[in-house]
């Protein structure tokens, strides 16, 4: 007989109590299901990415960047309002396979107003007649390097953005070929993948020079538990580069990796003193050397050290803050551009990328999961250039819990005195907030 | 004295019954839950505090005693990911990073109590010794220790049922003896081709207080790979094996 209070059954009312408060608890009694269709394999997949990101910019009018990009506009902060859509499919049928991966960017703000742009990310075919072999074709990325936030040994790629890796990147039309071998013993895995890259007009037409085959390679060993990998590109529409990488567990939750690079007669457009156009030819190297490390508490650490041997000196940068300078004041007094139109091409030829100096170190701790908040991941980022001592710290917040959502609220603070690179940046600090839904 | 000689020679014939061979009982065991090379498909389901889940559906794959791979087939957010694992060495394969990255035992591919030793499990024969066997009713208890310091759980307490010689319960323990997670075997069923195993596989831990993950087993395959499989190069098309 069940229990009464005040003449009311009391076992219903402490059920209903469980249902509302405790549903964990119902659940525990739930069989679990898993339909055999959920796991049937379809010849073709369709699926996608939708993004909304908008970013508010605090900028910084004194700083030299500022002067280039805003100054028929002066404004002291910006908001942009940034999208994203990525569609995705592919086909399979024996040993074949079609993928295909379009990617749209769409952006506005109260500066440029709105501007779209639409590429085939990747779009290639596959064979693979076993799995030691596999060839393929079309436009594709390859992402050498073992390198968290710079790859200085990947020849072939367009550079990834240090401040977001994971970032997708269009790739370049080619042809690449894998094959693997297993063995017993020190080495257990060998794989060489040789690359043919076209550049003629309309095909890789930016890669560099035209009318030309470009040839590149690289052979993978997992040799004593390190992965290494040896690189090349023949000399072609970029000149001759080389290099080796290399990642290894030194204990289960501690990581060593690195990269070295040669490249052969690296031109390199520059400014003098006088704010005249120089151009110098040399043989350079550029290196990476980091770690990566979990602690018992989930806490990842990823510490980079990088060499650009194609950057640009502390003196270098500081003659192109001056040419901007001047080029900015000139304006102001006589309304002629011409100076900051040319300190607008000097930045797409080197000066603007996104890493344009000697040497770097990255620091990225991120907390997995603190406070038993699942799927919850806060992460803070410190980019230090070591040359003129400027920083940029971005803290983050991420959160995956909803299925196939995930949100990110950054922020950026950038640092440094005047003539180094983060202090002339256009802005001081960033606020951004992304949403991205898979699909 | 023929009393005698027959009561010894019973003696010695039965001493070897009680003579429990441990490792020979955790390589049954191992051998009862997965053929030494098969193919599988597993769904796991993270479930919160206040009931809410997130699932992932895998396909793995497993070669010898040191060769696993597992490709995420759902949901769409981590769709074409794969991790390997070749002996201690592990690595994470996501789509739009484009080449793998070492990852650890100890950290989660899929957040929640599973971490990537669970989801990359090898046979428990190759990463641990038996160190002791007790026999509880119609349990055998098996105390395992870990080879090696690169093994994710110092040691194990396995409970196994004694007809089937299949675990019913596994406690994971630091070598200071704290307990960090739980498994507990359940619903036993028939996969065919002889594999009569749990199908499903729940976990809770007291370091996720209130929150639980379960494994659950839809298809178990004995199925034999080359080695090429399980390198890094392949691990972009492990979905070509399906």
């Amino acid at each position: 007989m069940p229990t009464r209070l005040c003449g009311k059954p009391i076992l219903p009312i402490a059920i209903l109590f469980l249902i509302l408060f405790f549903p964990a608890a119902v659940f525990a009694e739930e069989s679990y299901t898993f339909d055999a269709g959920e796991i049937e394999k379809k010849p073709y997949h369709f699926g996608g990415y939708v993004e909304l990101r908008p970013v508010m910019y605090v900028l910084d009018k004194d700083s030299a960047l500022y002067q280039l990009q805003y100054y028929q506009d002066p404004r002291s902060t910006l908001m942009e309002w940034n999208g994203r859509f990525q569609l995705e499919g592919s086909y399979e049928k024996g040993i074949g396979r079609v993928f295909v991966k379009t990617n749209t960017d769409l952006r506005y703000s109260t500066f440029a107003n709105g501007s779209e742009r639409t590429a085939i990310f990747d779009g290639y075919g596959t064979l693979k007649p076993s799995p030691s072999w596999k060839f393929e074709a079309g436009k594709k990325t390859l992402k050498w390097g073992k390198g968290y936030a710079w790859n200085p040994v990947n020849f072939i790629d367009r550079p990834k953005d240090p401040y977001d890796p994971d970032l997708p990147i269009e790739g370049y039309i080619m042809a690449t070929m894998d094959y693997i071998r297993s063995f017993e013993g020190p080495l257990k895995t060998f794989s060489f993948t040789p690359v043919l890259i076209p550049v003629y007009d309309h095909i890789n037409d930016d890669y560099g020079v035209n009318n030309r085959l470009n040839a590149a390679g690289k052979i993978y060993l997992l040799l004593y538990d390190t992965d290494l990998d040896f690189i090349f590109a023949a000399d072609g529409s970029r000149t001759t580069r080389m290099g080796m990488d290399f990642s290894r567990n030194i204990t289960t939750s501690f990581e060593i990796h690195g990269e070295l690079a040669y490249i052969r007669d690296y031109q390199q457009p520059f400014l003098d003193s006088a704010g005249v156009l120089q151009s110098r030819t040399q043989d350079v190297v550029s290196g990476l050397a980091g770690i990566r490390h979990l602690t018992t508490f989930d806490l990842t650490t990823i510490l980079e050290y990088y060499h650009n041997g194609m950057g640009y000196s502390a003196d270098d940068m500081k003659y192109y803050y001056n040419y901007i300078r001047q080029g900015y004041n000139r304006y102001n007094s006589t309304g002629n551009a011409q100076m900051l139109n040319a300190a607008q091409n000097l930045a797409t030829g080197g000066y603007g990328r996104l890493s344009p100096m000697d040497d770097y170190l990255q620091l990225r701790l991120s907390q997995k999961e603190p406070f038993d908040i699942l799927y919850f991941t806060p992460a803070v980022t410190v980019m230090f250039n070591l040359d003129d001592q400027s920083y940029n710290i971005t803290p983050e917040l991420l959160y995956t819990g909803i299925t196939n959502l995930e949100l990110r609220l950054r922020a950026g603070f950038i640092r440094g005195s005047r003539d180094t690179e983060f202090g002339e940046k256009a802005n001081d600090y960033r606020f951004e907030f992304r949403a991205g839904y898979y699909f | 004295m023929y009393k005698i000689i027959i009561f010894l020679v019973t003696m010695l014939m039965a001493f070897p019954v009680y003579a429990l061979d441990g490792t020979a009982l955790l390589k049954q065991v191992d051998r009862n839950l997965n053929p030494e090379s098969y193919e599988m498909y597993r769904k796991l389901i993270n479930v919160e505090p206040d009931g809410k889940k997130k699932e992932f559906t895998l396909f793995s794959v497993k070669k010898g005693q040191d060769k696993v791979a597992a490709l995420f087939l759902a949901p769409a957010s981590e769709k074409g990911r794969s991790t390997l694992r070749l002996g201690d060495n592990m690595w994470l394969y996501i789509p739009n990073v484009g080449k793998p990255i070492r990852i650890t035992s100890l950290q989660s591919v899929v957040g929640g109590v599973f971490n990537n030793a669970d989801i990359l499990n090898l046979d428990y024969a190759v990463e641990y010794d038996v160190a002791k066997v007790e026999e509880t009713g119609k349990e055998y208890l098996l105390h395992l220790k870990a080879k090696n310091k690169n093994v994710a759980y110092d040691q194990l307490k396995m409970w196994a049922d004694k007809g089937k010689k299949l675990p019913t319960k596994i406690e994971c323990l630091t070598a200071a003896n704290m307990l960090i997670k739980t498994l507990y075997f359940k619903d036993h069923k028939d996969f065919g081709g002889g594999i009569v195993r749990p199908a499903v596989i729940e976990t809770d831990s007291p370091l996720y207080k209130g929150y639980k993950s379960v494994m659950i087993y839809a298809k178990i395959k004995k199925r034999s790979f080359k080695d090429e499989v399980f390198t890094l190069t392949y691990m972009p098309n492990l979905e070509s094996l399906r």
